[in-house]
């Protein structure tokens, strides 16, 4: 499992993101790329200390600058079922030309209907 | 990348990795990469009582642009080979 | 390439440059070494108290910020009653 492929799939699921100065933004994927840049929707931001908080309708964020991510625990299922169905439909469809064949996902747009109800990330990293 | 020639010449041998943020974990040099990743089996952590955080971890990966300094085994490196090869490795820079 | 092959599915240590420590399952890694952890959690040594255990679930783990993942043996880990644990944390790096 690649982490951009789980982050691909994070589309409109909360998350939390720290910052490698400490600050934290709590709030919805927009978009991301291959340099894990994000965009981030109804975001709440707060600094390293902990004690200033802000909202923001919408952020980006450069990805060289970011500690790690937390995200929804039930999306590794997701992206799992939804590479192991990949799988399944090339094989099933040997010899029928696709535009898709040996490897990859499935075009995006098949996604994004499934997985339960995304679940808000809850607290910080430390106790807070 | 002469270093990490150096450092593939020494997979098997036992090292000592300090690093940057002053632990120094010895043991087996499984293998290199291009950016001084260091993959090590049979690990101890110096000083293992103040240390006691990766009692149960016995290999590791470690990445190379943390690392302070690894303190090899002097008879498994031949000085004099590794002179010449650096003196012949930057006569060819200047000339590119 | 002296990579994280091997650690997949593994219970996994890692220790982050800021000197927090967090256990989880490797679920997957890339050529920077960014990670992704799953059922993953923070252990928070001190003098004081023994290790106190954050649940933090699924992470992943920028490249830049790993110092050093390690291999759990989980027997080991088992065995071992963290209440009793003193210690200081990790340091940070420090260029």
């Amino acid at each position: 499992m690649l982490p951009l492929s789980l982050l691909n799939a994070a589309q409109n699921k909360p998350m939390l993101v720290e910052l490698k100065n400490g600050e934290t933004f709590n709030g919805h994927l927009v978009n991301c790329d291959n340099f894990m840049n994000i965009t981030l929707r109804e975001v709440y931001q707060t600094n390293a200390e902990a004690d200033r908080f802000f909202k923001l309708k919408e952020c980006y964020i450069r990805g060289s600058t970011i500690k790690y991510l937390r995200i929804p625990d039930n999306l590794l299922d997701v992206v799992k079922e939804e590479q192991n169905r990949a799988r399944e439909a090339n094989r099933g469809g040997r010899g029928v030309v696709t535009g898709n064949r040996g490897r990859g996902l499935p075009a995006r747009g098949a996604r994004g209907t499934r997985g339960g109800p995304a679940r808000s990330v809850r607290g910080r990293g430390r106790g807070a | 990348m002469l270093i990490f020639s150096v450092f593939k010449t020494l997979t098997d041998q036992q090292v000592v990795v300090e690093l940057k943020n002053d632990l120094s974990i010895t043991g087996t040099l499984k293998s290199v990469d291009q950016f001084l990743n260091i993959r090590l089996d049979n690990i101890k952590v110096l000083d293992e009582a103040r240390h006691p955080h990766m009692m149960a971890v016995k290999n590791c990966f470690i990445r190379g642009s943390v690392v302070r300094y690894v303190q090899l085994p002097a008879e498994h490196v031949d000085t004099q080979l590794l002179e010449d090869a650096t003196r012949r490795e930057t006569t060819t820079q200047i000339k590119r | 390439m002296s990579s994280l092959q091997g650690y997949v599915d593994r219970r996994v240590f890692l220790n982050l440059q800021d000197g927090r420590v967090i256990i989880g399952t490797m679920a997957g890694y890339d050529q920077k070494s960014n990670v992704v952890l799953s059922d993953s959690k923070e252990r928070v040594y001190s003098m004081e108290e023994g290790v106190e255990e954050i649940p933090l679930g699924l992470y992943l783990v920028k490249g830049d910020m790993i110092v050093l993942i390690g291999e759990v043996d989980e027997a080991i880990d088992q065995s071992v009653d963290l209440t009793n644990i003193r210690a200081e944390p990790i340091p940070a790096i420090r260029y």
